[in-house]
């Protein structure tokens, strides 16, 4: 299984001559008006193609998402009492999640997290994924330290964030290691089963979705390109700023809908890593879910839905990732 | 079964005739069912082949219970173990993936009238009436009065074979046979509390601050709130297990005001989480089950099961046939659910500090030393071993609560269903919230 | 182009910040590999109580809860199956997206709506699905879908990525040499992708084994290994649980150093004998 990911990068292989001979800038510029073309060229060909393609794709999102997307739409406008659901037409669930102020600020907390997640994940993502594409010459290395930063995801997460406790608590590793060192006196008590917690538990879990990503972009930039910025006197991080940021906009895009559909529908890092003490909007659901209340939770799921989406239509407003395929 | 099933109290062996006959004894109700077809032979041969799937909580689904049914009932028994609001979800959306559910008694106020599981007939339960009479009628005896919440009998039995509608009293169907029952109070760690804990109250001793825990699952969090409210003097509740909205209101606002005032650390959720808050020194008072306090001690952590002035807040757990189950299954469970009744489950779930459905024969399977110190409030003669030989108390240990009588006696509420549940939950985030 | 070998001085800092970055990753790993030498005794937490190889020899006994083995089992196959349905499934996606089509921003969104939606609604949602439909629910069937539900999004946008400005002048030398769509697909196409294809599986494999909350209602009547150690969780509080997650990360660290110098054998003699290294696959 490891085989091709060990091998030199068949790209610079066998072709490298076409590979170089692209000159500085066509790439960016080409892309769109190369399209159509292509497309043209194709049409007489297999203008079926791509609904073949993407058939299994769209089966699989119809049987296992479609359909119980729908359930939830559905039941959302139920009713229910203590001991049954209730099939019904009713706006009461929304009714009641909309004008509780309890939702907003539920609301407003689960963003705050999300916005301080992606920040803190693409600050850490593009460096990791910089690093990686550009420091780490042979491909072995990369999928060896790639693989490095894996391994931990191996082990459940239920029982990593079990192993957070014994490090962050109270009499835990960090604390006593800083007691020891006199850096502290009193045992810091913010580290666990805070807000700080929350987000650091979210940026170990979900980093490395912004590396993978954003490291993708960046080993399909034209290597020549950045000999060209160079050569032209660009600067290092002139270099970053002007040739690779705004080429892995999409891998950044895309590790930012990762991150913050992640982060916005999470109910189990934020009830163990705040103690049970922060609300999040996938909690509301599963506290109500405990109990049967099936319409509630769905309601607010679907309220949830329509958040996330048109977040990541705003998102994709500023990067068209379609586009640069 | 290679010769033959033990299904009655003690190890009375059945030869195989012997249990052709003691089936041929439930003939009528089972031919009524047309649940065996006339045919016990096929039954009797073929029971090896059955296999059970029970699901329930790690609190009660215990291999070694798995390994014993098949050498004492010959037919296997696949455990799952799941946390108690998925357990709740499964049991109701996904009736076909188990034959045999373990659920709360709580959460059966919502999980029977979905339809997902059928009535037990009592003339199959040979022991039924040797159940502890607080899953019958509420009493523990006959002079107790019956405690607040949904106590157990109240969802114990419905009206007919197909009815989903409780009964008020009890009738010869029953909805579960209890598994497991505890009384839960305040545990606390005698070597950092520093003063005595005598009532749910103390829990909010500024003192505590940032030391405290109560439990997570909303429904029961509410209870736990409710036990420290009404021990503060602040609400007098007409039921705590079937509160008002003022009341719920009145709860969540003290509730929310410690919360920001910094009382608690963290609220717990499932039995690991309360052990470890409290051995790593997080928590040095909070709500807790007994055999968490014993796993707080095992790992050489002192900690008390504190009794309290106002009493406990209970919870039971049982066993429920899934609807689907027919023939020579549903024949099994009821051989299970006999062989469950009949001591050896009851004592060794007694050795993990929780309380069993039939007293009696789960003595017959306990040392009278065991028998004293779990169940009577008796100072241990010799060591305490727990099921897997562990030592967990040595001689002359006495158990914190005293005996059973003590404990199930001073039960003030158990955990509860309310009408009012809708409105709960939405307090509930909202103090979560908060 | 490649073979730029002066490190710039954005080097160090850079891998320092990676190392630390590891270091970071690997920080709850510790306290999971130090509590797992807990003495017979010991928690879940600090302090150690006694030291000992207790926990690693009860991981391979029956436990009073729960059954590794079998769940292990489980969620390796399950893993492995989704992790080539992923691959396959949103590489072909990949291809057809790279054109524009009908319907395209349906199944976009599709995708996108799968990555929002609770996990543990669809869970739900599949779970009641399969019960009215009078399916059997199971890890390999309901579990499956699910599972795929999770990680296709993630193949098909990481698929994005890999597309992201693919060079089309391979595709279309390859063309003009003759070659058949079916051709330029398997000789060119999928050798150039091969590294990032082999990365969609890897993670594809990780999200499934590590999935949680859409297994809860799909998973059957039999719990995958996340399912199985959070039910463990409701009575097991030993630090047997550490001591297969240390169990876990020495194993995984052994299979892959084992594969990378297996790899680096193979091609050290195929160098040796001036074979096509290029095409190592």
């Amino acid at each position: 299984m490891l085989h091709p990911l060990i091998a030199p990068d068949p790209a610079y292989v066998l072709l490298p001559k076409q590979g170089n001979s692209v000159s500085v800038g066509s790439v960016a510029q080409e892309a769109p008006a190369a399209a159509p073309r292509v497309a043209a060229r194709r049409a007489g060909v297999a203008a079926w193609a791509p609904y073949l393609q993407v058939t299994p794709l769209t089966a699989l999102f119809l049987l296992f998402l479609a359909v119980p997307i729908v359930t939830i739409v559905v039941v959302s406008f139920w009713d229910y009492d203590t001991v049954r659901v209730i099939p019904d037409m009713l706006l009461t669930n929304y009714r009641e999640l909309l004008e509780s102020p309890v939702t907003w600020r539920t609301y407003g907390n689960t963003l705050r997290y999300a916005t301080m997640v992606w920040a803190l994940t693409l600050a850490i993502g593009f460096a990791v994924a910089y690093f990686l594409a550009f420091h780490v010459q042979s491909v072995t290395w990369q999928m060896a330290l790639f693989l490095l930063c894996t391994i931990p995801f191996w082990t459940s997460n239920i029982i990593r964030m079990i192993s957070w406790i014994p490090f962050l608590g109270r009499n835990g590793l960090l604390n006593t290691t800083l007691i020891d060192l006199g850096v502290i006196r009193e045992p810091l008590e913010f580290l666990l089963f805070s807000d700080f917690a929350v987000v650091l538990a979210y940026v170990h879990l979900y980093a490395l979705f912004m590396v993978v990503p954003i490291f993708n972009s960046m080993m399909r930039i034209d290597r020549s390109l950045i000999e060209a910025a160079r050569d032209a006197g660009a600067s290092g991080s002139q270099i970053v700023r002007h040739v690779v940021l705004p080429l892995c906009k999409p891998g950044i895009a895309i590790g930012s809908i990762f991150v913050v559909t992640l982060v916005m529908g999470d109910f189990v890092t934020v009830r163990l890593m705040s103690g049970g003490q922060s609300a999040s909007v996938g909690l509301m659901m599963a506290n109500a879910m405990s109990l049967l209340q099936y319409p509630a939770a769905a309601a607010n799921a679907v309220v949830l839905l329509l958040v996330v989406l048109a977040m990541v239509a705003g998102m994709l407003r500023i990067v068209d990732i379609r586009r640069e395929l | 079964m290679k010769n033959g099933i033990s299904a009655g109290p003690a190890s009375r062996r059945l030869g195989r005739r012997a249990a052709l006959k003691g089936s041929a004894a439930l003939a009528g109700a089972a031919l009524g069912s047309g649940a065996m077809g006339g045919f016990p032979t096929i039954w009797a041969q073929n029971i090896k082949n059955v296999t059970l799937r029970q699901f329930g909580t790690g609190v009660s689904s215990l291999n070694p219970i798995a390994e014993k049914v098949k050498q004492d009932l010959g037919f296997t028994l696949q455990m799952t173990a799941l946390d108690s609001d998925a357990v709740t979800q499964r049991a109701v959306t996904q009736p076909k993936s188990y034959d045999i559910a373990d659920i709360e008694y709580w959460i059966c106020r919502k999980v029977f009238p979905a339809g997902v599981m059928q009535a037990m007939d009592t003339k199959k339960i040979k022991l039924v009436d040797k159940i502890v009479p607080i899953f019958l009628n509420g009493k523990l005896t006959p002079a107790s009065t019956i405690a607040q919440g949904t106590a157990p009998h109240t969802v114990g039995f419905v009206e007919g074979k197909d009815s989903v509608k409780f009964a008020m009293a009890r009738t010869e169907w029953m909805t579960m046979i209890p598994t497991i029952y505890n009384a839960d109070t305040l545990g606390i760690r005698p070597d950092l509390v520093g003063r005595p804990i005598t009532n749910w109250k103390d829990i909010m001793d500024p003192k505590f601050k940032g030391k405290t825990s109560i439990l997570n699952i909303p429904s029961i969090g509410i209870m736990d709130a409710a036990m420290i409210c009404e021990s503060m003097g602040v609400i007098k509740y007409g039921d705590k297990g079937n509160m008002t909205k003022a009341e719920i209101d009145k709860t969540i606002s003290v509730l929310t005001e410690a919360k920001k005032a910094g009382q608690f650390r963290a609220f717990w959720k499932t039995f690991d989480e309360s052990v470890n808050l409290m051995t790593s020194g997080e928590v040095i008072i909070q709500s807790m089950w007994s055999p968490a306090v014993t796993a707080v001690r095992s790992k050489g952590v002192p900690c008390v099961y504190q009794p309290l002035a106002e009493g406990y807040r209970a919870w039971g757990g049982g066993l429920g046939i899934a609807k689907h189950l027919t023939g020579l299954q549903l024949d099994a469970a009821y051989e299970y659910i006999n062989w469950y009744l009949s001591g050896w489950v009851g004592a060794f779930l007694n050795r993990q500090g929780y309380y069993s459905a039939v007293l009696e024969t789960a003595k017959a399977h306990m040392s009278e030393d065991e028998w004293g110190y779990w169940m009577e409030g008796k100072p241990a003669k010799g060591d305490i071993k727990n099921p897997e030989g562990k030592v967990m108390e040595k001689a002359g240990a006495v158990r914190d609560g005293g005996s059973f009588a003590d404990r199930m006696g001073k039960v003030s509420c158990w955990n509860a269903v309310m009408d009012e549940d809708r409105y709960m939950v939405q307090k509930w985030n909202q103090f979560i919230a908060a | 182009m490649h073979t730029a070998t002066r490190r710039s001085r954005s080097f160090y800092p850079l891998a320092v910040f990676f190392g630390l970055f590891v270091v970071f990753l690997y920080g709850p790993m510790s306290t999971i590999i130090i509590l797992s030498f807990q003495g017979p005794d010991g928690g879940l937490t600090f302090p150690m109580n006694g030291m000992s190889l207790h926990w690693f020899r009860n991981l391979f006994e029956t436990q009073a809860v729960g059954d590794f083995g079998g769940a292990f089992q489980r969620s390796l196959a399950l893993g492995l199956i989704v992790m080539v349905v992923t691959v396959a499934v949103s590489f072909m996606a990949g291809l057809a997206f790279r054109h524009r089509f009908r319907g395209a921003s349906v199944v976009f969104y599709l995708a996108v709506a799968s990555l929002i939606v609770p996990s543990i609604l669809i869970s739900l949602g599949i779970g009641l699905m399969f019960n009215i439909l009078g399916w059997q629910p199971a890890w390999y069937s309901s579990g499956l879908g699910a599972h795929l539900s999770w990680t296709l999004p993630f193949g098909l946008l990481i698929m994005f990525a890999v597309f992201n400005r693919f060079d089309r002048a391979y595709e279309e030398a390859a063309r003009d040499l003759g070659a058949t769509p079916w051709q330029t697909i398997r000789h060119v196409v999928l050798p150039i992708l091969a590294p990032s294809l082999v990365g969609v599986g890897l993670f594809g494999f990780t999200l499934s084994y590590d999935e949680f909350a859409r297994s809860l209602m799909t998973a059957g009547s039999f719990n995958t290994l996340p399912l199985e150690i959070y039910g463990m969780t409701t009575n097991v509080t030993t630090p047997v649980l550490y001591a297969l997650g240390t169990v876990t990360t020495v194993f995984s660290f052994a299979v892959i150093a084992m594969a990378i110098i297996a790899v680096q054998v193979i091609r050290h003699r195929r160098a040796r004998r001036g074979s096509d290294a290029g095409r190592a696959v």
